[in-house]
């Protein structure tokens, strides 16, 4: 019996040696060191030989297991090392071709600015209010201090609807953001801090007009609000939108609904305000002398639109004393300042309302 | 509007010493703004005065000559006391002329047309021409000389006065050569300074420099032996404030000196001849628009300020006849029209070299009926421009006075009587009050009194100061502007700079929330763009064409009652239009479109009707189409924010499916659970046997489908395309954001396939709730497939199912899940007479 036993640890090194794959070795451990297996069936003739053979037999099959499944797991381990170096050549694909993209949808250029200007404005607490882009002469001019004979209020500058004239006189489709001024101080809830985003419509199509497009109209009104309050959200906003290093500045300007009224400026970012390009290289004509003329502001400056401190008769008309109450106002449009971003590039903005998806799959 | 500046001329009512740059960028901060400095004199380089010495026939050619011109011996070309030998075709050459040379290496207009080019020595015909006498419009002085073809420019004619030596470059014979124009955009409000005057009145306050104007007085005797040399009579006394009529007789009309030439050309005026051009110095200098008459032509003579009769016409200056009526203001003679007051002169009653004897207007008009007649007539002019911003009427008798004199400088004549000075109504200056507080408390900052005192006076405001109130007096330049105590904080604030004035974030916590519309609108176009569709934005007014192809009758909605044109013409009330045009548009770019929009749309409000969007269009039957189509837009239109998707694939013949896997989607993401989904088989814009409705509670939250074969025909889309509408305010009052969590099962479950076969018409979804109802173990049903055809009777289909069965008390044995699935064949079997597929 010991002879067999010996023959089996033969058989066992030999088929281990040969064997070339995990499942082979699967199968001779199943084979001779199984349940079921050669080993066992061996050790059932224990019960046959002397007393004293016994325990030499039953040391030598525990040894000639132990042997085995150690060389079991060595070759294992040969085998999983070897594998590895083989799927390199075998499982081999071409990564430069492209991968699967998830599904790739895009939001409009005017979804991503109008997002990114109410956050700059949420983050120091202005809210969101949502107001008619269809509303009456009242709220559109009359409150806003607008007399009746504006040029805004001819039917030359402003869109009306086709209904007829109410007590708030007639219907208009709002050709700046300004009515949701009056619609928020009517509410007569203190501190007013509202950023209000929406369409407005005006009668002009160009390049850089269309007769629908979008403003956001910022509205501060409490005790105590003045001119340094409305300069420091400018220069907060130039620098959150535009970049690090843009500032604002001030100039007199004329709007009826604001008093001081005021034309925004932004410093610009190619010229970093100068209103000139430097040289760049001695070579280029004209390159030498202070360098040339920056062709994307006026004088170092990108106007943005007005702004100005609420005037007393929009407060009056809303029921809000002016004696108590101040307040800025600002009025921009959201086209306006996408594409005076740097890097925007955008040279006509009636390619805003094409619905191009070769424009729209850009954003 | 835009104002173009001589800075030279600027200097001649104000002290300046800044450069031209320095006072662009002080001035437009505090006044003005200056958007450009353009130079005066560009592209005369390299030409310079000439004289001719000598002419010669060209050998070679009849029409040409050889010149000799003396060039001095300044010239950067080499001196020769003979002069410069050139070819020159001129008409007009004559030995002693003084010409304008241009050198090799000027830039020229060769006979004023085409690009500039650089002038090179050349050979004409044989003979070398080292330069070229060039013709005004060669050298870009076309307008200031106009002349005939082949005329060569005369300067010793055109500009007696110029004594220069031959050589002297042109810029400098010409003057201003340094000058630069600035182009100044001026606000409505403030026509003060839409004239030299005012722009040095304004630069003399900001920069604190002298102001140098010195007003003409127009003086009127008062005795009773002294008549008008001309009868006026303001007969529309609210639009006519003031007018003044002078009349001069014996007046020569000719070409103006060069100097006013240029300084009306340096603000883009044509020069025309004297007298005009005296008028519209006058205005340039004082913001006055001024006109004058030959008073030979007029009848009476006499003037009227009327309004136009309904069918009188008139040609004006520019040639053109108008057709006027009682809408619109005219100056008139006995019998007709001579001029749109404040507008456009008549051309039969216009100066001309024949005129001998004038009647000069000096007058102030209505803005609104200026600005209205010239909208009217389609007709704009300098005049009305500044007109139409409101002038005072205190401004004529200056402006009048200073044209007078410059009459009889340059033209000659005598004035005749007296200037007629007709003011309906009197003038009273106006004069407002503002507390430094208020001053201070706006601008945020302490300003001393002394400085609020000065920077007004500086401006021309009388002001009277005790204690902490200010009492100023509007100058008649400012009296359509300054309308209050707080415009006078302003002025102060201007003035001292604004860039003085410090800069505070005024950070706080948001008083309230974003409105919540807003906020699910972001959710939606969040979710949506992360499935893959691209946001398109359509206008909010389409036109009539557009919906009727879309099968909405355009007649109830609301129309623009001044549309720029048809494209743009009503309301939309659906977003739908909008999107099935971006899908035709869009389809040979992209083989496969997944579009959405989130906006509004515009549906009538009212007390019977309730505000529906169009995702509920059509099924609402309480109310008649008449009763909708005769209501009037008596109410502002409900904006009701709506939600739209398109999908079209090019491979894709169910795109139905996505559009509402789409829907579903959306509802489990915000909790909306125990929709009832509803066929639409009735509708004229959806597909009849591919849509279905989603109810909750009854209410409608959104449509699915697909866009019906006719819509597609429409709107010329080639293949399906499947279609998602919600319905935002229905769908953000059942969606939730926050959830609620539920155990997975503590046991496994088992999975079973199940396909039955039931009649073709037999609702998926009622199969789904048939079982679910068979037995609570039955926790999930989910389709995979149904199939129709070889092996399948007619009108019958086969449903295959997943099935999940499990329970939260045990593992169940397998004999357990069979007989649970048993269960919900025998429920489909009693309901839909199903059968197991074999």
């Amino acid at each position: 019996m010991k002879d067999q036993l010996e023959a089996l640890r033969l058989e066992i090194e030999r088929d281990v040696k040969a064997a070339k794959s995990l499942e082979e070795l699967e199968q001779i451990e199943v084979k001779y060191l199984g349940r079921k297996g050669q080993l066992t069936s061996m050790l059932k003739g224990l019960a046959d030989v002397t007393a004293e053979e016994r325990p030499i037999l039953g040391a030598l099959a525990n040894q000639i297991k132990q042997t085995g499944l150690d060389l079991l797991a060595s070759k294992r381990e040969s085998l999983a090392s070897s594998r590895y170096d083989a799927v390199a050549e075998t499982e081999r694909v071409d990564v430069t071709e492209p991968g699967i993209r998830p599904p790739e949808g895009h939001l409009h250029l005017m979804t991503h600015t109008i997002r990114e200007i109410t956050s700059i404005f949420e983050k120091i607490g202005f809210y969101r209010p949502r107001y008619p882009e269809i509303d009456w002469d009242w709220y559109a001019f009359e409150a806003l201090n607008m007399p009746p004979d504006h040029p805004a209020r001819d039917d030359w500058e402003t869109f009306f609807m086709d209904a007829p004239i109410s007590k708030k006189g007639k219907m208009v489709m709002t050709p700046h953001t300004s009515n949701g001024q009056i619609h928020e101080l009517q509410r007569h809830e203190f501190p007013v801090r509202m950023i209000d985003i929406g369409k407005s419509y005006r009668r002009q199509i160009d390049a850089t007009h269309t007769p629908m497009f979008h403003q956001f109209e910022g509205l501060y009104v409490d005790q105590g609000v003045n001119l340094t309050h409305l300069r420091g959200i400018l220069d907060y906003f130039a620098e959150q939108f535009f970049g690090k290093g843009r500032i604002s500045r001030i100039r007199p300007h004329h709007f009826r609904f604001t008093e001081p009224s005021f034309e925004v400026d932004i410093s610009c970012g190619v010229c970093g305000g100068t209103g000139l390009i430097p040289p760049r290289s001695p070579l280029i004509k004209g390159g030498v002398e202070g360098g040339s003329k920056c062709k994307v502001c006026k004088r170092g400056w990108l106007e943005i639109g007005g702004a100005g401190m609420v005037h007393p008769n929009v407060l009056k008309a809303c029921g809000v004393d002016p004696k108590k109450y101040s307040g800025f106002a600002f009025g921009w449009g959201v086209e306006r300042v996408a594409m005076m971003k740097e890097g925007a590039k955008i040279d006509d903005i009636r390619i805003l309302y094409q619905n191009d998806v070769r424009f729209l799959k850009q954003f | 509007m835009n104002l173009l500046v001589s800075y030279d001329w600027l200097k001649e009512y104000v002290s300046l010493k800044e450069k031209p740059e320095e006072f662009a960028a002080r001035i437009s901060l505090s006044g003005p703004a200056v958007e450009k400095i353009l130079p005066l004199h560009s592209g005369l380089d390299g030409i310079v005065v000439g004289k001719v010495l000598k002419l010669a026939p060209h050998p070679q050619a009849d029409k040409l000559k050889l010149v000799t011109v003396d060039i001095g011996r300044s010239s950067k070309l080499e001196a020769r006391s003979s002069g410069l030998k050139l070819v020159c075709g001129g008409t007009n050459l004559y030995v002693g002329q003084k010409v304008a040379v241009a050198l090799v290496g000027a830039m020229v207009r060769w006979h004023g047309q085409g690009d500039l080019i650089e002038l090179q020595a050349a050979e004409i015909r044989g003979v070398k021409s080292e330069g070229m006498i060039c013709a005004a419009s060669e050298i870009g002085l076309g307008e200031a000389f106009p002349h005939e073809e082949k005329e060569i420019l005369d300067l010793g004619q055109e500009i007696p006065e110029m004594d220069v030596e031959p050589g002297t470059p042109l810029s400098d014979a010409l003057g201003g050569k340094d000058d630069v124009a600035m182009d100044i955009e001026v606000t409505s409000n403030r026509p003060d300074c839409m004239g030299m005057v005012g722009m040095a009145r304004e630069a003399s306050a900001i920069l604190k420099r002298p102001f140098r104007w010195k007003e003409p007085k127009l003086v009127i005797s008062k005795s009773k032996a002294s008549k008008p040399g001309i009868k006026v009579t303001i007969d529309a006394k609210k639009a006519c404030s003031r007018y003044i009529g002078v009349r001069i007789d014996g007046v020569k009309v000719k070409k103006s000196p060069w100097w006013l030439k240029r300084r009306l050309m340096s603000a883009g005026i044509r020069p025309i001849n004297n007298l005009v051009d005296i008028t519209n110095y006058v205005m340039l200098e004082t913001g006055q628009p001024m006109h004058v008459f030959d008073a030979a032509k007029l009848k009476g003579p006499e003037i009227r300020v009327r309004f136009a009769r309904v069918n009188e016409k008139m040609q004006a200056l520019d040639g053109k006849t108008y057709q006027l009526d009682d809408k619109v203001l005219v100056i008139a003679d006995a019998e007709r029209p001579v001029a749109i007051a404040g507008i456009m002169g008549g051309e039969q009653t216009g100066a001309d070299e024949k005129t001998a004897n004038i009647v000069l207007e000096a007058a102030t008009f209505d803005p609104v009926i200026v600005r209205k007649g010239s909208r009217r007539l389609y007709l704009q002019s300098d005049s009305q421009l500044r007109f139409e911003k409101g002038l005072s009427q205190m401004a004529p008798p200056s402006a009048m006075a200073r044209a007078i004199e410059m009459v009889l400088e340059l033209a000659g004549g005598k004035v005749m009587g007296e200037p007629a000075d007709v003011m309906p109504l009197t003038y009273k200056p106006l004069s407002y009050s503002v507390t430094m507080d208020e001053v201070n408390g706006l601008i945020g900052v302490e300003v001393k009194k002394t400085e609020m005192v000065d920077v007004l006076k500086r401006l021309g405001f009388g002001v009277k100061a005790t204690g902490k109130h200010i009492k100023a007096t509007v100058p008649w330049w400012r009296d359509h502007d300054i309308e209050m105590g707080r415009d006078l904080v302003e002025e102060i604030a201007r003035v001292i700079g604004y860039a003085k004035i410090p800069s505070v974030v005024p950070i706080a916590v948001a008083p309230r929330e974003t409105d919540q519309v807003i906020q699910w609108e972001d959710r939606l176009k969040d979710i949506t763009k992360a499935a893959g569709y691209t946001e398109v934005f359509s206008w909010s007014f389409v036109s009539e064409d557009m919906l009727r192809k879309a099968s909405y009758d355009p007649t109830h909605l609301l129309h623009v009652q001044n549309p720029l044109s048809s494209d743009w013409l009503v309301m939309r009330p659906s977003l739908l239009p909008g999107m099935l045009q971006a899908v035709a548009d869009n389809q040979e770019r992209e083989k496969d479109l997944h579009l959405f929009e989130c906006s509004n749309v515009y549906i009538k409000r009212s007390s019977k009707l309730e505000a529906r969007s169009s995702v509920d269009k059509n099924r609402d039957s309480r109310f008649s189409e008449a009763e909708i189509r005769d209501s009037i837009w008596t109410d502002l239109p409900d904006e009701v924010p709506e939600f739209a998707l398109m999908i079209r694939e090019a491979d894709n013949h169910e795109p139905w499916r996505k559009a509402k896997g789409f829907v579903e989607h959306l509802f489990e993401e915000y909790g909306i659970t125990d929709v009832h989904w509803k066929r639409i088989s009735r509708d004229a814009v959806w597909h009849p046997g591919r849509t279905a409705q989603a109810f909750k509670d009854d209410k409608p939250l959104a449509m699915v489908g697909e866009i019906g074969p006719q819509m597609s025909e429409a709107f010329k889309i080639k293949g399906r395309v499947g279609a998602a509408m919600v319905n935002i305010r229905e769908f953000m009052s059942f969606a939730k954001i926050s959830k609620t969590y539920v155990p997975p099962m503590p046991y496994p479950e088992a999975k079973r396939d199940l396909a039955l076969v039931v009649d073709r018409d037999v609702d998926y979804r009622e199969m789904e709730l048939a079982i679910l109802r068979a037995d609570e173990r039955i926790l999930k049903v989910e389709w995979f497939d149904t199939y129709e055809g070889k092996g399948i009777a007619d009108n019958k289909k086969s449903v295959a199912m997943h099935l999940t069965i499990g329970s939260r008390e045990k593992t169940l044995e397998s004999s357990e899940v069979d007989g649970v699935l048993e269960d919900a064949i025998l429920a489909c079997k009693e309901k839909f007479k199903a059968e197991v597929r074999g």
